[in-house]
């Protein structure tokens, strides 16, 4: 398989460079990257159809991308493929949102936070900041003056989100024009970002038809933080605590992967027993997660019982975290070589007296809610996205697993003590609300399962390996992957040698379950919009970083 | 049982005879306490009614409820009430200034007018009309006309969507409620709700022999067709938060919005009393046949205490049923009426009328 | 025919999923109720020793603490919320000049409760109190010293094991 990628790419651009280390990393000039990436694409037997990340990067001279690609057939084999121009006043790269759908909002991330501007891209415009923002933070050379950028008095018009300016390729080379985004006849409705049901600070426009929605266009940034530039300056174990703040219901999730990454540059052996006990405290996670994102959902159908019996089960696994770790949502265990105390000892047994009264629960939960025919009437047979939307789009995650695409990190590449229990991972076909809600509950259900398994077969021994005190990773790059309660959460490091990273960049799985949300509900009613939002289960702050 | 006419007749007496009052003013004086103890009770049985739903929901969940203000949170409805009166009234830029402050008092309207009407106990019963069931269905519909001025008139076109939804939810569902409420006339024979009280002297109508079947029908369909009419429980949608538009009465504040949440669990209270005057025997205390001791002690407990004793049974229903189920997108809720509770009501009027000449 | 034993079968069904829904309300209407009545239990309440609420420097019974002033804390603090402030002070037996502390000025307005300073202390001087309640009316009293006035810090025992971590 290597060797045919390898004379694939060199057969469509010579002058390509190939390297070859746990995946082929190949640099290819920015006006052949377009034929390589519709080959990878399409051939019978590469298959590469899952657009993971797009990395927007500033070399220092050159400005560029990082594109991590995954083919979903060969069992998901890794693809790194990396382009940059040196043209730094106004640099244009090709796009590829027609070939993956997901690389839409990428590459409007990228051109806001590197100024990289996408020829042929479907409206590029600016995602988290302000459209008269001046300046690319994430460019090594951007000046932080707040004059330069001073905070409006008065209010933002909605017309200047709405004209952009495209790039397209013609004959006389590359062309920019002015982009509307709705029609001029188009009956539009803000939802957000004050809203009890969008999940956080998301505002939504949408264009309806009568009840009927035509598309949607979201609008992120409203807790843009900038993360991703303040961990450039933060040594790697503060940047941890960054991480926790990004999707917060799966804070320990998290903080696993970027443990994982820089465990992996510096070469860290971490003992048996750490690795039992952080998969432990992800699959608590996992479950009060799932058991947030239950309630919101049956919350947002108007049964607020529902919402507050989810609560009251996840209060257990807050008192079981707030015992070990010394905090709730913000558990502060996972740091780099293990974690940070040994378990108490009451928490192996709390954990065992959890398994079986969640076990009653979700039956209960089951009577109350999933036979309810209302409940029923209101989810099934609307929000429908095929697997080859899921897979375009990159939605990850349970709600990924709902329209039969496996996507589970955790089998595909394990991690931590995956390999040595056995699961399954939890696959409807429809792809439907109802089947996104039913996947959730029954991932609880095999959380369980695991949890079992791995209480009763914890080694003893150290819990944390010894590290310096200051953390230097070797100069590269470097990927990890984890399974977050909504998704791939992807961390790529690229260091110089530093203690601080060069660049460092979230795949956050909850950007492009917003971004599916336009083709889901495209022809649905307005009043199923809340409910697929619901079922799909984004967080914002995970989007905006 | 103890009679309340002879309370009233001794006011009156008192009033007539002993001062000696001409008779047009023994009359307006007596209009005047009559409608002084029917608003004063109203607003106290609000306030009742929604402490007992904050408890009972907390208790559904899980929780305690309300219980700082006063032992178990007793005042906690009076420092609301308190609240209400003193919240300013924002008046709206460009909206129908007359028809806004005009739309609350329809809806209050409609609820104290059906209020007056209930027989509370033996001779406790202010408006004794012949065509009793007839002016309750016919004046609870004054309300909807509120639900439609109040969007209208706002200004907004959220609300205007959520007063369209919740007026075509309101005349629907009248339909089914008053053909379950006409089952029970088939089977009196009478409209007069006193005298549908009396007849069921001897057994209360919901177990009135094969009767019993289709006014046991009847009654689940009055109770679910009467809260779909009072926007409450898995039919709330009009005004619901968490859906896209806010409801009708999004741009009242203060006391105008008091009164639309007072309606509200006032018309839940009058739709479990016609429930229970109609079907369960109303202020008659439960007698069976055959067993003369035991209806004589049922008669010592007054049939005040009966009545407020059903309400209150028929009001926990209504409040476990909302505190469990999510709600009903407005195509199902009248895709339900039209298509299942009518049919059904339709067939059990049918069937009574076979069972009563038949039987 | 066929389509309205289908219409009542559905109606049977769903009324019947109904009533089970409500049995779970029901049973639930019995339970024990899950609220904590804070404030009334204060005296009562105990809290996870782990749980970290606020930092403290804990002071032994001589008024002495075990800070060295090395700043390693306020290095490895994210967000600046810890300053060490130290003074040289000459030691009168050997005339030696050592670095003391002066004050250790904690800002719980801007704590992040991370517990790096905690956990990369190498004289342990510093851990967290279970206390929670931490509103005030003004910001300034968030402004916190954790060295009490006239402490100092305890001299070391010389160890007689060799501690292994």
């Amino acid at each position: 398989m290597d060797n045919k990628i390898k004379e694939r790419i060199l057969s469509l651009a010579p002058e390509a460079i190939i390297e070859e280390t746990q995946f082929i990393s190949a640099t290819i000039p920015s006006d052949k990257l377009r034929a390589v990436a519709l080959a990878l694409r399409n051939d019978k037997d590469m298959q590469f159809d899952y657009l993971q990340d797009l990395i927007g990067m500033d070399w220092g001279e050159t400005l560029g991308v990082i594109y991590n690609i995954f083919s979903t057939p060969n069992n998901q084999k890794h693809v790194v493929l990396k382009t940059s121009t040196s043209e730094k006043e106004s640099p244009e790269l090709y796009t590829v949102s027609d070939i993956w759908d997901s690389a839409t909002l990428y590459e409007r991330e990228v051109y806001d936070l590197i100024g990289i501007r996408f020829i042929n891209h479907p409206g590029l415009r600016r995602l988290f900041l302000r459209a008269d923002w001046n300046g690319h933070p994430l460019r090594k050379d951007y000046d932080a003056d707040p004059a330069k950028n001073p905070v409006p008095l008065i209010n933002q018009t909605v017309e200047d989100m709405e004209t952009t300016e495209t790039l397209t390729l013609t004959n006389e080379g590359v062309v920019g024009s002015s982009f509307q985004l709705f029609g001029e006849k188009e009956y539009i409705v803000n939802m957000g970002p004050q809203h009890p049901a969008t999940h956080g600070v998301l505002h939504l426009r949408i264009s309806l038809e009568g009840e009927t929605v035509n598309k949607i266009d979201p609008n992120f940034g409203y807790i843009h933080r900038g993360v991703e530039k303040m961990c450039e300056s933060y040594t790697y174990p503060q940047i941890l605590h960054l991480t926790d703040r990004l999707d917060y219901l799966s804070g320990t999730m998290n903080r696993h992967a970027v443990c994982l990454c820089v465990e992996k540059a510096i070469g860290l052996e971490v003992p048996e027993r750490a690795h039992y006990i952080r998969t432990i405290m992800d699959e608590l996670t996992r479950i009060a997660s799932h058991l947030l994102g239950w309630g919101c959902m049956c919350m947002d159908m108007g049964s607020i019982t529902a919402f507050v019996y989810g609560m009251r089960d996840r209060e257990k696994i807050m008192d079981i975290f707030e015992e070990s770790a010394g905090g709730r949502l913000m558990a502060n265990y996972n740091v780099i070589g293990g974690v940070a105390k040994d378990i108490h000892p009451n928490f192996l047994q709390r954990v065992r007296d959890f398994i079986p009264y969640m076990r009653k629960m979700l039956k209960e939960y089951h009577i109350l809610f999933t036979e309810n025919p209302i409940a029923r009437g209101r989810m099934k047979g609307i929000g429908f996205l095929t697997t080859e939307q899921a897979i375009s789009y990159g939605v990850t995650g349970p709600a990924g697993r709902a329209s039969g695409w496996m996507n589970d990190v955790r089998k595909i590449e394990p991690y931590a003590a995956y390999d040595k229990i056995k699961f399954e991972p939890m696959m409807r076909t429809e792809g439907g609300t109802f089947e996104r809600y039913i996947v959730r509950l029954d991932e609880v259900e095999e959380s369980l399962k695991m949890l079992e398994q791995l209480v009763d077969n914890m080694p003893e021994g150290d819990f944390c390996a010894k590290t310096k005190a200051i953390i230097r990773i070797p100069e590269g790059e470097y990927f990890q992957r984890v399974e977050n309660a909504r998704g791939d959460f992807g961390v790529f490091i690229s260091s110089k040698g530093d203690k601080s990273p060069y660049r460092i960049k979230f795949r956050t799985p909850c950007m492009t379950l917003v971004s599916a949300l336009s083709p889901i509900t495209c022809g649905e009613k307005l009043a199923d919009l809340v409910m697929i939002g619901a079922s799909l289960d984004y967080v914002i702050p995970c989007i905006d970083r | 049982m103890f009679d309340f006419k002879i309370v009233t007749d001794w006011i009156d007496n008192l009033l007539r005879v002993q001062i000696g009052i001409p008779s047009f003013w023994t009359l307006a004086i007596e209009f005047i306490i009559v409608g002084v103890v029917f608003l004063s009770a109203y607003a106290v049985l609000a306030l009742i009614l929604i402490y007992v739903e904050r408890k009972i929901c907390a208790f559904f969940q899980c929780r305690i409820g309300p219980n700082r203000v006063g032992k178990w949170g007793l005042l906690q409805s009076i420092a609301d009430m308190i609240k209400i009166l003193l919240k300013e009234i924002i008046s709206i830029d460009r909206s129908d200034k007359f028809l806004f402050v005009l739309a609350p008092f329809f809806v209050i309207m409609g609820s104290i007018l059906t209020f007056a009407a209930l027989p509370f106990g033996k001779g406790l019963h202010a408006i004794d009309f012949n065509i009793g069931i007839f002016y309750l269905m016919a004046v609870s519909s004054l309300g909807i006309i509120g639900i439609l001025l109040a969007g209208w008139s706002s200004n907004n076109k959220y609300t205007l969507i959520g007063a369209m939804r919740s007026g075509a939810q309101l005349v629907s569902y009248e339909l089914s409620a008053a053909l379950a409420l006409m089952t029970v006339v088939v089977l009196s024979g009478t409209m007069q709700l006193s005298q549908i009280v009396e007849k069921q002297n001897t057994v209360w109508n919901i177990f009135h022999g094969f009767a019993a079947i289709p006014t046991f029908i009847a009654f689940i369909i009055y109770l679910i067709a009467g809260h779909a009419e009072t926007n409450r429980g898995p039919f709330d949608l009009p005004e619901a938060e968490s859906e896209l538009t806010a409801g009708y009465h999004t741009e009242y504040s203060g006391i105008t919005f008091g009164f639309y949440y007072l309606a509200e669990y006032m018309n839940m209270f009058i739709v479990a009393a016609i429930a229970t005057t109609v079907f369960l025997g109303g202020w008659m205390p439960l007698h069976i046949p055959g067993w003369g001791a035991f209806n004589h002690i049922m008669d010592y407990i007054p049939t005040v205490i009966w009545f407020f004793g059903k309400v209150a049974v028929c009001v926990f229903f209504a409040l476990w049923v909302r505190w469990t189920f999510p709600r009903l997108r407005i195509d199902q809720l009248l895709k339900f009426e039209w298509k299942i509770l009518m049919p059904i009501s339709l067939l059990n009027l049918l069937l009574m009328a076979l069972v009563v000449t038949l039987i | 025919m066929k389509s309205v034993i289908e219409y009542i079968k559905k109606i049977v069904v769903g009324i019947w999923n109904l009533m089970l829904g409500m049995k779970i309300t029901w049973i639930n209407l019995f339970r024990k109720k899950i609220t904590e009545q804070y404030p009334e239990n204060r005296d009562t309440q105990v809290m996870f020793e782990r749980f970290r609420g606020l930092l403290t420097m804990p002071h032994n019974a001589n008024n002495e603490h075990k800070c060295t002033a090395c700043g390693i804390c306020q290095m490895n603090c994210p967000n600046g919320t810890i300053q060490v402030i130290s003074k040289t002070e000459t030691d009168e037996a050997t005339g030696k000049s050592k670095k003391v502390l002066d004050q250790y000025l904690y800002n719980l307005g801007s704590c992040i409760f991370c517990d790096l300073c905690v956990q990369t202390c190498p004289s342990d001087a510093i851990a967290w109190s279970q206390k929670f309640e931490h509103s005030v009316f003004r910001r300034e009293i968030l402004l916190k010293q954790l060295n009490k006035p006239g402490s100092k810090m305890a001299e070391k025992v010389k160890p007689t094991t060799v501690e292994t971590k």
